[in-house]
This record gives structure tokens, C-alpha cells and sequence, in this order.
């Protein structure tokens, strides 16, 4: 039983609580700053959504999805844009967060069903929101705070988010169109302003990951400011190259060739990038056999595609499937800038394909295999 | 136009939910945490602090150096958010050849050297053109 002093002071910290949204005084806290920085965070999160999609579809291509061998460098700037617009969306997303935040405190808690509604759906969006860009900031630093497969959860999240966000503009558009219509004064301005260069801040100080003219610069990207990253070593992936390695070729024919048989076939030299899915590329000089040679050899058809395993036994990178779009100017690389490859770049060979994400440049291959 | 809007965001929505049935109990009920966790650790913890921080400098600091200040202070909170998952790594894998093997303990002094320097150098023009 509550005694009466205990009543009063709960009506008096009920009052308190009402009153505080008027005491918010700072200029963010106002529908023409909150529509401005929403308009910016609403362009990253699309910009992210989309190129996540792109990435998603490479890797898990359906039926009616194709994706071309060219330009090289296609992968490398959706995926560099995909990890850039969420940085830069955290300064964007705290900084509407505040610009909202009185609101959190208004009182009736819920003033009808629709409202209630309402309320709800910006306690999703938010979940939505900030889930996206922590898991996704401490994805790209390889520091896995959670058990769950990052690529599934943050896939699923991202229709949330964006679903999220269509029906907020869909409520709030006319608070949105008056919001941006409304002129701004000193005050306001100045908040937009540091809004601007948090943002701006955000982006210097990790796009070096992907920027080249920024790599020295960028002071928390999660990359080296020189030499090629390796994402998975030798020893992680428990690889032992036996002594008698050879390279099975499995199609209409059967071949198959030690490393002196591949070094002895026509070489090609490309300089192609290596696009991470967590945003960071570089780019190097590969040397070695093309895809399409090999498959001539054992007399497959043009237009096959093929599947290729690695010496790692299990786990997803033990196997990828390479899509006859990019045989013609993918190689089966020896060499790295003109050196044998080190074990973990993939010795004794890998795939180097254009325009495709790390994680299906399979390396330490063993068999390409003609999927018919 | 709004209820193209609506049905597209609900559409959205409910796929993001079907696409999460296919996990576990164990990853159904992390995931939650994290989505969850979110917004209450923000509202609750980030959002009074940043406002306690914002409220003292706009109390205590002289007008002129109160926006470089505020911006100042800003561009440092963003700087440490980004940090975190470099310098705070409990649950990191090994670092692999080429990634996440920066000095960033270096990298953030340095970057925090040149926001400051950059506040104090205008906190300083500032009183030169407008006194007071």
C-alpha cells in the first residue's frame, strides 16, 4: 500500500515529467532542423540499402539476377559507397535522435490507437536504425560483440529499417514538407552546420579504407595505409599444401596439372582490386592462367559456369561458384606484383576475379569443377 | 503518394521479419537484445549525457568560444564513437596481415590534436575580430 506522502511525490515527479519537454531549449529541437538532417540520413540509409541489396544479390545470385565482369572496379565503389554512407550516417542519426528527443517525454504516452501506433513504429525504426549501424561498425573492425551470423541478421534488419523509414516519411510527410519549407535562423543554422561537419568528420577519418588519396589520412580506417590485406590466413583456414598438389580440371575431359604444368601455360598480367565486403580494396598486379583457357582444355561450351574448391575443407570459403560471365577475365593467379604468391594469398594458386567480392575470390583452389 | 509510401514500408517490413524467422532461438534472442538494447542504452545513456555535456559548455563557456567549443567537442565525440570497435576489442578476431593494425591509440591523439588546435586558433580569431 502506497502511503500518501509517497501519492504526492509520485504526482509531483508526474508534473515534473510533463513539464520536461518545454525545457529542452536547445535550437535542434525543432521540426525544420529534424526534416533537414532526416532528408541527408533518409539518403544515406537509401544509398546503403541499395548497395547492400547489390552485394547481397553478387553472393547469393537468384535466378534473374546478373552482374557484369566489368568495370573492375564496379564492386569496389558500391561496396566502399555500402560501408562509407552508414559511417556517415551515425553523426547523421545521433544528431536527429537529439534533434527529437523531447518527444520521447511527452505525455499521454499514447492519445489514441493510430498514435500509440505511431509511437511504436519509432521505437522500430530506431531498433532498426542504430542495430544497422553498430553491428555494421564493429562488422567492418572484425570485432564480433554478438554470436549470431552477422551477414543474415544484418540482411534481415535492413528491409526493417527501410520499411521503417518509408512508413515514418509516410506519416510525417506534411510535417516533413512544412519542416523544409521553413526558413532557418542563426542558431539552428550553426547546429546544422556541426551536424554537417560531424559527417564530414565521420567520412576523413575511415574512407581511407577505400579512398586512396585519404589512406595516410584516415586515422581509424580499419585497413594498413600500405600492402594487400589478408582477411583469412593460411593457418586460420588450417591449410597444408600437400607435396604432390595438383590442379584438377573437371569437365567434358579431365585434367590435371601440377603447378610447373600451370606456370608453363600462357600467363596473363591484370591489374585488378580485391573489394572486401567490409569496405576495404586494393588494388595489384595478378599473374596467371585465364578461366576460359582452362575450360577450353577440357572442352566445355562457352557460357558455363564453374565451381571451385579450395584445399580449406569446410566453411564458407571453402567453395564459390564463378558465373560464365566473368571466365573470360578471371585468372587463376600464380603470382602477386611478380612474386610467387605467399601461403596466405593463397598458394599455390587462387581466383582473381573482376568486379566481385573478396569473400569469392576463393584461394589455396584445388579443382575447378565445369557446372553443367 | 502517402499510402504508396505505407504499404511499400509495411511490405519492407514484414519480409525483414520473415527473412529473421529462418534463425535459432539463441540468435532470435541476441539479435532482439541488440535491437532492443539499441535505443535504451541511446535514450538512456547516450542522449542525457550528450545533453549534460552540450547544457555545461553553453553555461559555463564564454560566448565567443562557445560554438568552437560545441563543435569541437562534437567532432571528438564522433572520432571516439568510430574508435571503439579498434581500440575496444574483447571479442576481435586475431589481427590478420594488412587489417585493423594501426596505431589507433596514435591516430585518435593526433586527430583529437587537430580538432582542438583547430577550436583554439578560431576560438582566438573569433576574439580578435568581435571582442568581447
Amino acid at each position: 500500500m502506497p502511503t500518501a506522502g509517497a501519492r504526492v511525490s509520485l504526482k509531483g515527479l508526474r508534473t515534473r515529467l510533463e513539464e520536461l519537454p518545454e525545457r529542452f531549449t536547445s535550437p535542434a529541437h525543432d521540426e525544420r532542423v529534424t526534416s533537414r538532417v532526416g532528408r541527408w540520413l533518409g539518403i544515406a540509409f537509401g544509398l546503403c540499402f541499395v548497395t547492400g541489396l547489390l552485394s547481397h544479390g553478387i553472393q547469393h545470385p537468384p535466378s534473374w539476377f546478373g552482374w557484369p565482369a566489368g568495370p573492375v572496379w564496379l564492386y569496389r565503389v558500391t561496396q566502399g559507397v555500402h560501408v562509407l554512407s552508414g559511417i556517415v550516417a551515425i553523426p547523421l542519426l545521433l544528431a536527429k535522435l537529439w534533434s527529437v528527443y523531447p518527444k520521447l517525454f511527452e505525455r499521454p504516452l499514447a492519445r489514441s490507437a493510430l498514435h500509440a501506433l505511431e509511437r511504436g513504429s519509432i521505437l522500430v525504426l530506431s531498433g532498426a536504425a542504430l542495430f544497422e549501424l553498430v553491428t555494421g561498425l564493429f562488422n567492418v573492425a572484425q570485432n564480433y560483440l554478438w554470436g549470431f551470423y552477422f551477414p543474415t541478421l544484418h540482411y534481415a534488419v535492413a528491409w526493417v529499417a527501410i520499411g521503417s523509414i518509408l512508413v515514418h516519411v509516410a506519416v510525417k510527410l506534411p510535417v516533413i514538407r512544412r519542416g523544409l519549407a521553413g526558413s532557418i535562423d542563426g542558431s539552428r543554422r550553426r547546429f546544422l552546420r556541426t551536424t554537417w561537419l560531424g559527417a564530414g568528420v565521420a567520412f576523413v577519418a575511415t574512407a581511407g579504407v577505400t579512398v586512396p588519396l585519404l589512406r595516410s589520412v584516415s586515422v581509424l580506417s580499419w585497413r594498413s595505409a600500405r600492402g594487400l590485406p589478408v582477411n583469412r590466413t593460411a593457418a586460420a583456414a588450417g591449410i597444408e599444401v600437400p607435396a604432390g598438389w595438383r590442379l584438377e580440371v573437371v569437365g567434358p575431359r579431365r585434367m590435371s596439372l601440377s603447378l610447373a604444368d600451370l606456370a608453363a601455360l600462357p600467363q596473363t598480367t591484370a591489374e585488378l582490386p580485391i573489394a572486401c565486403v567490409e569496405g576495404w580494396s586494393a588494388s595489384a598486379s595478378w599473374t596467371g592462367v585465364r578461366i576460359r583457357d582452362l575450360l577450353d582444355a577440357v572442352g566445355a561450351p562457352a557460357g558455363t559456369a564453374v565451381q571451385v574448391y579450395s584445399l580449406e575443407r569446410s566453411g564458407l570459403y571453402s567453395t564459390s561458384t564463378l558465373p560464365a560471365t566473368h571466365t573470360a577475365a578471371t585468372l587463376l593467379a600464380l603470382r602477386l606484383d611478380g612474386e610467387e604468391l605467399t601461403p596466405d594469398h593463397g598458394y599455390p594458386c587462387r581466383i582473381i576475379a573482376p568486379n566481385r567480392p573478396g569473400v569469392l575470390q576463393t584461394k589455396w583452389v584445388t579443382r575447378l569443377e565445369v557446372v553443367a | 503518394m502517402r499510402a504508396v509510401l505505407m504499404i511499400a514500408g509495411l511490405a519492407a517490413m514484414a519480409w525483414g521479419a520473415v527473412l529473421a524467422t529462418s534463425l535459432t532461438l539463441r540468435d532470435t534472442w541476441q539479435g532482439l537484445a541488440f535491437f532492443v538494447g539499441g535505443p535504451l542504452l541511446h535514450d538512456g545513456l547516450v542522449a542525457p549525457v550528450v545533453g549534460l555535456i552540450g547544457w555545461s559548455i553553453a553555461r559555463h563557456v564564454a560566448p565567443r568560444w562557445r560554438t568552437p567549443v560545441l563543435t569541437g567537442a562534437v567532432a571528438s565525440g564522433v572520432l571516439g564513437v568510430l574508435a571503439v570497435p579498434l581500440l575496444w576489442r574483447p571479442f576481435g578476431v586475431p589481427t590478420n596481415p594488412g587489417l585493423h593494425d594501426r596505431d589507433y591509440w596514435l591516430g585518435l591523439g593526433i586527430a583529437l590534436t587537430v580538432v582542438w588546435a583547430t577550436v583554439v586558433i578560431t576560438g582566438l580569431v573569433r576574439g580578435r575580430s568581435r571582442p568581447g
